[in-house]
């Protein structure tokens, strides 16, 4: 079958590959209709997460057809359209018990790598490299899926597949940090990144009755989403955004700050290209420069949560500013199961609307385009949705 | 600790290179840990563990080593912690690896296997990682 492959710092390219094989009697095997670009890809493209093979396929933001089923499976049936959770996780360990999905203790087969950088592993993700369990990913006609009754959602008839897509990935993950977060009615929220992670984030804010939701970027057609869908804007190259966030919140700063940029941040002050040389010299991995922003930002006592990737280490982290004014900071890879069924109910209620993300729609054979297009925000381009 | 080091330290130039540094230092201060238990918590209550056999890769190796199985608080699950004691011939390794399993056999009886066929090919780049990632319930620091 076709499949986007990575094959090397930067370079992608369409090839053919085995069609994939029920492995565990869990599983079932979907014919993929779209799949999608997501933030985190950019991080293993530009090799900032060093355990990809040259070969793998990338891709875990997607949707599509049941063709088989493996022996053990009760929830789905050949000819269901399915959305997959993009965190891969078993439904039976203490961590799904407690709704951690993406920390689960089985569903990851390397556990080794990410245990000994961080301690402890967490669950396993498609196309996410070695160190999430080297699945592969979704950009391809056909993906396996593991424990597919506790990560498949069947998709209700009323829902397109433009818009249950995002259910997969970037809906479940904004959502996430709302929730978490601990998002209450009448809270100020602000939300850095308006990207499609940061847009669902800030529109869960909203659903969740925040007073205010308050989204960062300097990209005018991010923003400009993102007042569509309920939201206030701050232009962070053009306006003091601490300042603003003081003002706009009555000097007590934000309730909830939610942070989805992630490890490549940008900046237009000086600390980008002191935080640049150091991530290029590897003194540090990851570039936190939204994280410091949010946690100086933030109200006393106030909370905020890390939806943004980061891989390692960083510099200057705020920690002063983050014990003296009480705050409590929390991040997670997301926790998908949690929340594709409540997701797909208000996508079909019209609550949640997300086809104005898929800026760019092409055949697979454009993905190394359409990831170019994506990397750059070329034309305006939130997320290139490929076509298998 | 030796092959997760080495997983690092082959496949991994950037992130991981802190990582090795932070490893590292720990390993330079590290006690004699020769007796040190490996421990998982399952998520299934000891009451109905005592009743039935351990799985599959432990029972492997029950012979080789001193399983001790204990409550976990709070509704945790049961504690299993191995001891290789000296002069056994079982590595650490398989005894992360058969814990591994076992918390996943008991959990949700059956053993995630990695996707397939590969899409990569055996590469002078890519061999490194795949040599570790093929023993990738083996290492890090259960
Ligand atoms: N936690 C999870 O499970 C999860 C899931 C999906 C994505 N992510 C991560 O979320 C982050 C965002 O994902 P995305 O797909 O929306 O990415 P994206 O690249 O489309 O969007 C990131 C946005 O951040 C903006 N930005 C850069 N620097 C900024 C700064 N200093 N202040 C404010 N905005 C800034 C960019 O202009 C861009 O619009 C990524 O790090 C991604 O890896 C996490
Ligand atoms: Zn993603
Ligand atoms: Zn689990």
């Amino acid at each position: 079958m076709k499949a986007l492959q990575w094959q090397g710092v930067n370079k992608l390219a369409v090839g053919t590959v085995p069609d994939p094989e029920l492995r565990n009697p869990g599983d079932i095997i979907v014919k993929v209709s779209r799949t999608v670009t997501c933030g985190s890809d950019l991080h293993l493209l530009g090799g900032y997460i060093p355990f990809m093979e040259k070969g793998d396929v990338l891709g875990h933001e997607f949707l599509g057809e049941v063709v088989e089923v493996g022996p053990d499976v009760r929830n789905h049936r050949v000819g269901d359209r399915v959305v997959v959770s993009s965190f891969i996780a078993c439904g039976n360990c203490w961590y799904c018990d407690q709704k951690l999905f993406s920390l689960c203790d089985n569903g990851n087969t390397n556990p080794a790598i990410t245990e000994t950088l961080w301690g402890h592993a967490p669950g396993g993700c498609f196309g996410y490299s070695h160190a999430m369990g080297g699945n592969a990913g979704s950009h391809a006609e056909y993906i396996r899926v593991p424990f597919a009754d506790v990560g498949a959602f069947t998709v209700p008839d009323g829902v397109s597949d433009d818009r249950a897509l995002f259910a997969s990935d970037s809906a479940s993950t904004g959502w996430m940090g709302a929730d978490l977060g601990g998002v209450k009615p009448g809270d100020v929220v602000a939300v850095w990144g308006a990207g499609a992670v940061g847009q669902m984030a800030a529109r869960a804010a909203v659903l969740l009755g925040a007073e205010r939701v308050i989204v960062i970027d300097r990209l005018a057609n991010r923003l400009s989403q993102a007042e569509g869908l309920g939201t206030e804007t701050i232009n962070y190259e053009t306006t003091d955004v601490a300042a603003e966030l003081r003002e706009r919140s009555g000097g007590r700063g934000p309730d909830v700050c939610i942070e989805a940029v992630g490890m490549e941040a940008h900046s237009p002050g000086a600390h980008f290209g002191y935080d640049q040389i150091k991530q290029q010299l590897r003194l540090q991995t990851d570039r936190p420069i939204a994280v410091r922003e949010a946690i100086h930002a933030c109200r006393k006592g106030g909370s905020v949560f890390v939806l943004g990737v980061y891989a390692g280490f960083v510099d200057k982290f705020p920690l002063g500013a983050m014990m003296n004014k009480g705050l409590t900071v929390r991040g997670a890879q997301m926790h998908g199961q949690r929340y594709i069924p409540m997701l797909l109910e208000r996508m079909a209620k019209g609550e949640l609307v997300t086809e104005h993300l898929a800026t760019h729609v092409m055949p697979l054979d454009q993905a190394p385009e359409g990831y170019r297009m994506f990397k750059e925000k070329e034309d305006d381009c939130v997320r290139a949705v490929f076509i298998p | 600790m030796a092959r997760t080091k080495t997983i690092l330290m082959l496949a991994a130039p950037l992130a991981a290179g802190a990582a090795i540094a932070a490893a590292r230092s720990r390993a330079a201060r590290k006690p004699d840990e020769s007796g040190r238990r490996h421990v998982v918590t399952v998520f299934k209550p000891l009451s109905e563990l005592e009743s039935q056999q351990l799985p599959g890769s432990l029972r492997e190796i029950a012979d080789g080593v001193e399983i001790t199985l204990r409550a976990a608080p709070a509704g945790r699950g049961t504690e299993i912690a191995v001891r290789i004691p000296e002069g056994s011939s079982t590595t650490p390794g398989e005894v992360r690896r058969a814990l591994r399993e076992t918390r996943s056999l008991i959990e949700v009886g059956d053993v995630l296997l990695p996707a397939g066929p590969p899409t990569t090919k055996p590469t002078l780049t890519n061999r490194p990682l795949q040599k570790a990632t093929q023993h990738g319930r083996e290492g890090g620091l259960l």
